[in-house]
């Protein structure tokens, strides 16, 4: 792991939508330059990214290889996003990690049983290494991506290279302009009775998107009895479960150390999730 | 001796201000954990949202840097979680710090009717405008002065060690009316990026804390013990369980533990659990009986020439 943040080329920028793009580098001069072991990362873990003079934020990683690539798919939502954008091939930026536990893939995977995967916009980021796991292992899966509108989709070239378009991987919009018209979570609740009634098992869905979107699915999931696992995103001063800022209530349970990905256990008993989260300050905000 | 300290004494392991104490899910893990009491986030009189990231890296293993620069909800935004501690029945201190003496006062004093069992004053962080109180015996007397008048719960004086001399400070809370000290607060530092040759800290430095500094803290309890007469709470890089007997023996009444609770909430039950196994293994009944224990030795005053 990288405690320290330490400065790292980017190698190469995606643009996958008007404000989205994937920033890939690659951490071998680090790991050999501080001797610092190396450990592959797991789908869900995540980056404290650092651009210099502006701000240190969480970000997913979206990719990883052999090679040692790593990718981060940043959105422009605030200051430092903004900022991470505009950068360019050679440009430098500050990692550290990863950090927090990753998703975890059940060990069993029966016949007729199938996994479903939801992201919402920029959600699908993490999303994205646990789907290529998830065809590594040969998992039957679905992915369905939510997105407000057309110009938004993301990673769609990429899915389909391994998944069928309406049969193994759905798009929703919002507003109708492409595949289905309306939310994730609609289309997701649908498409699980069509599963149910051709005799499928579903017996995991793992999720990451605005917190309401999953608290609708885990929902779901719960009058299915289906286990559930949500990527969550907290303010965070640390990444490494000293500042307190992402602990839920009322377990304690640090959404950067023991989460970011949490399952339907321990969503079961949070009475912040989909409710709560707290600023930079420490002060409890409604969602 | 009073209610608060009694609890203390029987459970002298303290969660220290700073490490998850934002909610009081965190503070009651660790309270479960053994803790005999929490001390909360710092809390000042408003919303304050602190310095920018990165504000704590670790920098060593088990050693951070940290400029968090006060963030906290404001007062009346953490009454509930006063509240909420308290009706968890967890022995809650609150960490309080203000922009003059009238609202270190009126921190001091809501913390207080929402139930806390002791405030501890936080005169010392390195990186914030506070910490001229603790370099300044005068304005540390006054300041403590002050709110102690207001107060019927025993007031803490958290100490920084980035001062010339933190005896004279110690002496100067006690004589305002102090009813104990913690030792120390973080380690004025700084970590520079060579690549960027920038400062990391958006800050640009922070305080230490962690491993690397508990020797300093040590020293600084060794040196405390000889002058104050009050408890004196050691607070600095406990990891293990050897680390907290070393408080004990060089004169704290209870230990407070922070950094360490990065890996897990269990961190403090492994640390409580192998102190203990010290007191069983050189036949000790509780901590008290060691308290001070490294005094007895005449230590080499002048070199061999």
């Amino acid at each position: 792991m990288i405690k320290k943040p330490r400065m790292v080329q980017i190698s190469e920028i995606v643009q996958e939508s008007k404000d989205v793009k994937t920033f890939t580098f690659n951490i071998k001069s680090i790991l050999s330059n501080y001797s610092i072991q190396y450990q592959d990362p797991t789908p869900g873990e995540f980056l404290m990214v650092w651009v210099p003079g502006i701000d240190e934020i969480p970000m997913s990683l979206s990719g990883f290889n052999n090679n040692k690539d790593w990718s981060i798919t940043v959105k422009e939502v605030g200051e430092c996003t903004e900022m991470l954008f505009n950068l360019e091939k050679s440009d430098l930026v500050g990692i550290r990690g990863p950090f927090g536990n990753g998703f975890q893939i059940p060990e069993f995977n029966f016949n007729n049983q199938l996994n479903i995967v939801v992201g919402g916009g920029i959600g699908m980021a993490p999303l994205i290494p646990l789907i290529s796991e998830l065809i590594k292992l040969k998992i039957k899966i679905i992915v369905i991506e939510g997105v407000k509108s057309k110009e938004e989709i993301i990673f769609k070239k990429y899915l389909k290279n391994y998944l069928i378009e309406n049969e193994t991987f759905y798009i929703s919009t919002d507003d109708g302009s492409y595949g289905y018209k309306g939310f994730a979570t609609d289309l997701f609740n649908s498409i699980i009775e069509k599963e149910i009634e051709k005799g499928n098992k579903i017996n995991q869905v793992y999720s990451c998107g605005p917190e309401q979107m999953m608290y609708e699915l885990f929902h779901i999931c719960e009058k299915f009895n289906i286990s559930f696992q949500g990527s969550l995103e907290r303010m965070m001063r640390c990444g490494f479960g000293m500042c307190g800022l992402c602990v839920l209530d009322p377990s304690g349970i640090r959404v950067c150390r023991e989460g970011p990905i949490l399952d339907s256990k321990i969503l079961r008993t949070c009475t912040d999730f989909g409710k709560y989260n707290r600023d930079f300050s420490g002060k409890k905000n409604t969602i | 001796m009073s209610e608060f300290f009694k609890k203390i004494a029987e459970k002298p392991f303290i969660l220290a201000s700073g490490i998850l104490g934002v909610s009081y899910s965190s503070m009651k893990r660790i309270f479960e954990g053994g803790a005999g009491a929490v001390v909360t986030k710092s809390i000042g009189p408003i919303l304050r949202k602190g310095y920018k990231n990165p504000s704590i890296i670790e920098i060593l293993p088990g050693t951070f840097i940290n400029s968090v620069g006060l963030a906290n909800p404001g007062i009346d935004n953490f009454i509930s979680e006063i509240k909420e501690l308290k009706q968890n029945n967890i022995t809650t201190i609150v960490s309080v710090f203000g922009d003059s003496i009238e609202t270190y006062t009126q921190v001091a004093v809501k913390a207080q009717d929402a139930g806390a069992d002791a405030i501890e004053l936080n005169i010392s962080c390195p990186h914030a405008e506070i910490s001229i109180i603790c370099q300044n015996k005068q304005l540390t007397y006054e300041y403590v002065v002050a709110v102690k008048k207001e107060l019927k719960i025993p007031l803490i004086v958290k100490l920084s060690p980035n001062v010339t001399d933190i005896g004279e400070i110690a002496l100067s809370a006690e004589k305002a009316g102090a009813d104990a000290i913690t030792a120390i607060n973080t380690v004025n530092a700084m970590v520079i990026d060579i690549e960027t040759q920038r400062p990391i800290l958006s800050h640009g430095s922070g305080g230490l804390s962690g491993k690397a500094i508990h020797p300093i803290a040590v020293k600084k309890m060794f040196d405390l013990y000889k002058i104050v007469r009050i408890p004196i709470f050691g607070c600095g890089g406990v990891f293990t369980g050897e680390d907290a007997i070393e408080f004990f023996l060089a004169g704290a009444s209870a230990v407070q533990i922070g950094s360490a609770l990065y890996q897990d909430y269990n961190a403090i039950t492994n640390i409580i659990n192998s102190a203990k196994k010290y007191l069983e293994v050189h036949n000790y009944k509780s901590f008290s009986d060691i308290v001070g224990n490294a005094h007895k030795f005449e230590t080499q005053e002048a070199p061999d020439f």
